[in-house]
């Protein structure tokens, strides 16, 4: 016998994980590229670009793989405008980053206009198994889409390809030191290249998993500000894909906590609620910057960005 | 140079008498400049007002329209609608709240056009205002709601806590009542008035918070309509019809008809009795109206509704009659009293039976 606390608490946890799930993947996204010691604040846009082209090949194939593929392809190729820029040009990545985004939102609005108001068929249902028959898990389990269950597994693969393979190897090497990246004999605008682009997929991804698989919807600004949201979670993942997991269900948490507030009748003004997530988030932030040590996992090629004191 | 500069003036000025002459000849067709501030096909507010506008395409004779989407409440709108007069529109309808201060602006400078703001409350010599109560709409779906719950739970997912807000809930509380006395409406605020993220978890924690019901005041109920559709509840909708969404889960839906309304604006301006005047319609003028019914509504609810929609209809049963009470018990209006207009529109509370806060 299940409880309805326990019932409510499971809800809960497959509610956090739909809410957290595009955000995971853009995070995901934007610790590799800051990996690689370039912050892309273009992740918004990538996101919208992905967010649009997933929908849209969705509803030309009737395939939502098809449209997280479109997403990834999307994403990567907005990407590149930010590589060319910060790598290839040497500019300020922020304002390369701020350029990309704009971009991102002025090409998705735009060609995004006939998208508004169609209806696409999304995925159906995991194929459960022996699962569905389990009281409670399976109601629950039924609920997880694809994007969710891949999010899940791509965390993990992440952290294994930046920790235990020659490309993370090359990623992590030219994020602490270009110079010494180079005497190594990396290439390294070419590893900086990919890691921006590898980034792209991610974030592009995460829009497609919001609009094909999440909402089903199209809607111009769609991702508002989840892209953004995931740039300063890296913080909170200490620039660790394992971590992601937890600091993107931190924000989208507190998110559905939010709403799951509402529903149970807590007299809270909802105003205050909605700066939940932020303030978890920064909780968080201050509590490991205290307890951790001083780099707090920042790849040392980014200090110069991100510290004044360096 | 100076003879140049003037001669370049002349021309254009009788570039400008030709083109006036050339409206002028063509004075049998008038055109109507429509503006959105969202897309038209969003199956919501836009999408209502583009409604009204191809069918007065079709039905005003001698009537073009041209119309303007996802157009910002700021400077652009002002450039947006001189862009209109410049082709030749003679009436505009800019149909966001946020228009009203640019239409005023415009309008001052093009004192022959004729502006009709949809929500407003401020008029000039050459602007009047338009708008519709959908209350009754609503309390009518309320009833269909009530009719087919079976947890006694509906949920309503709200952008933001404003009196057109709070009234739809209360309207739709009030309708789920009169059929459910045990009916009881959970509201949760988005605080946005899009974000298809989260709608869709709101959705999904109304479901969880055991509703079976839901409706919604966003711009576009397309996000919560299929969420709803997903996870086999009923929904009600708002704005439009949004069925193809919902076709199994779909039950009625509070819409807007605005282009009776607009038909007859511009017929007043073709025969000179235009005012600038706050039009007001209802559901008894046909402005506002229910939609289809959904296949899983039976006979006996659908029945009962329509009965009601008749009382309104013929002025026989008032929505905001007495007793109407608060949240906390206090009474708003006392038996057989009734809420007047100006409390209407500046509503800020929630009716008993409603679950959630203003604030």
């Amino acid at each position: 016998m299940m409880s309805g606390f326990d019932a409510a608490a499971g809800n809960f946890l497959v509610s956090a994980l739909r809410s957290s799930t595009p955000l995971l993947w853009v995070l995901l996204g934007e610790i590799i590229t800051q990996r690689v010691a370039i912050v892309n604040l273009g992740v918004e846009g990538q996101m919208l670009v992905g967010a649009l082209s997933g929908f849209a090949a969705t509803l030309a194939t009737g395939n939502p793989w098809l449209g997280l593929a479109a997403g990834v392809a999307a994403g990567m190729l907005l990407s590149t405008v930010h590589a060319g820029l910060t790598v290839g040009l040497k500019a300020n990545p922020f304002a390369s980053g701020l350029a990309v985004w704009m971009l991102g939102f002025g090409l998705s609005a735009f060609y995004g206009v006939p998208m508004v108001g169609q209806k696409i068929n999304g995925f159906a249902p995991l194929p459960l198994g022996f699962l569905s028959g389990v009281p409670v898990l399976g109601p629950l389990a039924s609920q997880l889409t694809p994007t969710v269950v891949l999010a899940l597994v791509a965390s993990p693969l992440a952290g294994w390809w930046l920790y235990r393979t020659k490309t993370g190897l090359a990623w992590r090497a030219v994020g602490e030191s270009l110079v010494s990246a180079r005497t190594l004999g990396l290439k390294t605008s070419l590893v900086q290249v990919s890691g921006i682009l590898a980034g792209g997929a991610f974030s592009g991804f995460g829009g497609a998993a919001l609009s094909v698989d999440y909402t089903r919807n199209w809607v111009e600004g769609m991702t508002a500000g989840r892209g953004l949201v995931a740039v300063g979670l890296v913080i909170v993942a200490r620039w660790n894909p394992f971590l992601a997991v937890p600091a993107a269900l931190l924000f989208g948490g507190a998110e559905a906590l939010t709403l799951r507030m509402q529903t149970s009748g807590v007299p809270i003004s909802s105003h205050l609620l909605h700066t939940l997530p932020y303030l978890a988030s920064l909780a968080v932030l201050v509590l490991s910057s205290r307890s951790a040590n001083k780099e707090g996992g920042m790849p040392l090629g980014l200090s110069a960005v991100f510290s004044q004191s360096r | 140079m100076a003879i140049r500069a003037a001669l370049s003036l002349l021309k254009r000025s009788t570039l400008l008498a030709a083109a006036l002459g050339t409206a002028a000849a063509g004075a049998a067709e008038v055109k109507v400049g429509y503006i959105y501030v969202g897309p038209k096909s969003d199956y919501g507010y836009n999408y209502a007002m583009d409604q009204g506008r191809m069918w007065v395409e079709k039905n005003v004779p001698g009537v073009k329209t041209m119309s303007f989407e996802n157009v910002p409440e700021n400077a652009e709108v002002e450039r947006v609608m001189e862009r209109m007069i410049k082709s030749g529109c003679t009436i505009i309808f800019p149909t966001s709240y946020g228009y009203l201060d640019p239409a005023l602006n415009v309008a001052k400078k093009y004192p022959k056009v004729i502006f009709e703001h949809a929500g407003g409350f401020k008029t000039a010599p050459n602007l009047g205002t338009f708008f519709a109560g959908i209350d009754d709409a609503m309390y009518l779906a309320g009833m269909t709601a009530g009719g087919m719950t079976k947890t006694h739970k509906l949920g309503f997912l709200a952008a933001h806590p404003i009196p057109q807000v709070l009234r739809n809930i209360n309207a739709f509380t009030r309708g789920a009542q009169a059929v459910d006395p045990l009916a009881t409406t959970t509201v949760i605020w988005t605080g946005t008035w899009s974000d298809p993220g989260k709608e869709a978890e709101a959705a999904n924690s109304l479901v969880d918070a055991g509703a079976d019901v839901l409706t919604g005041h966003v711009d576009s109920p397309i996000t919560y309509t299929q969420a709803a559709e997903k996870r086999g509840v009923m929904v009600v909708g708002y704005h439009a019809d949004a069925s193809k969404f919902a076709p199994k889960g779909w039950l009625v839906g509070a819409a807007w008809n605005w282009g009776p309304m607009m038909g007859r604006i511009i017929k007043s301006v073709g025969d000179g009795t235009w005012k600038p005047e706050h039009i007001r319609g209802d559901l008894k003028a046909g402005d506002a109206e229910l939609t289809a019914f959904g296949p899983s509504v039976p006979p006996k609810v659908k029945e009962m509704v329509l009965a009601k929609e008749k009382e309104f209809k013929a002025g026989a049963a008032q929505l905001w009659t007495g007793p109407i009470v608060k949240q906390d018990g206090a009474e708003a209006a006392p038996k057989g009293g009734m809420l007047a207009m100006a409390s209407l529109e500046s509503m800020d509370f929630l009716v008993k039976g409603v679950v959630g806060t203003v604030k």
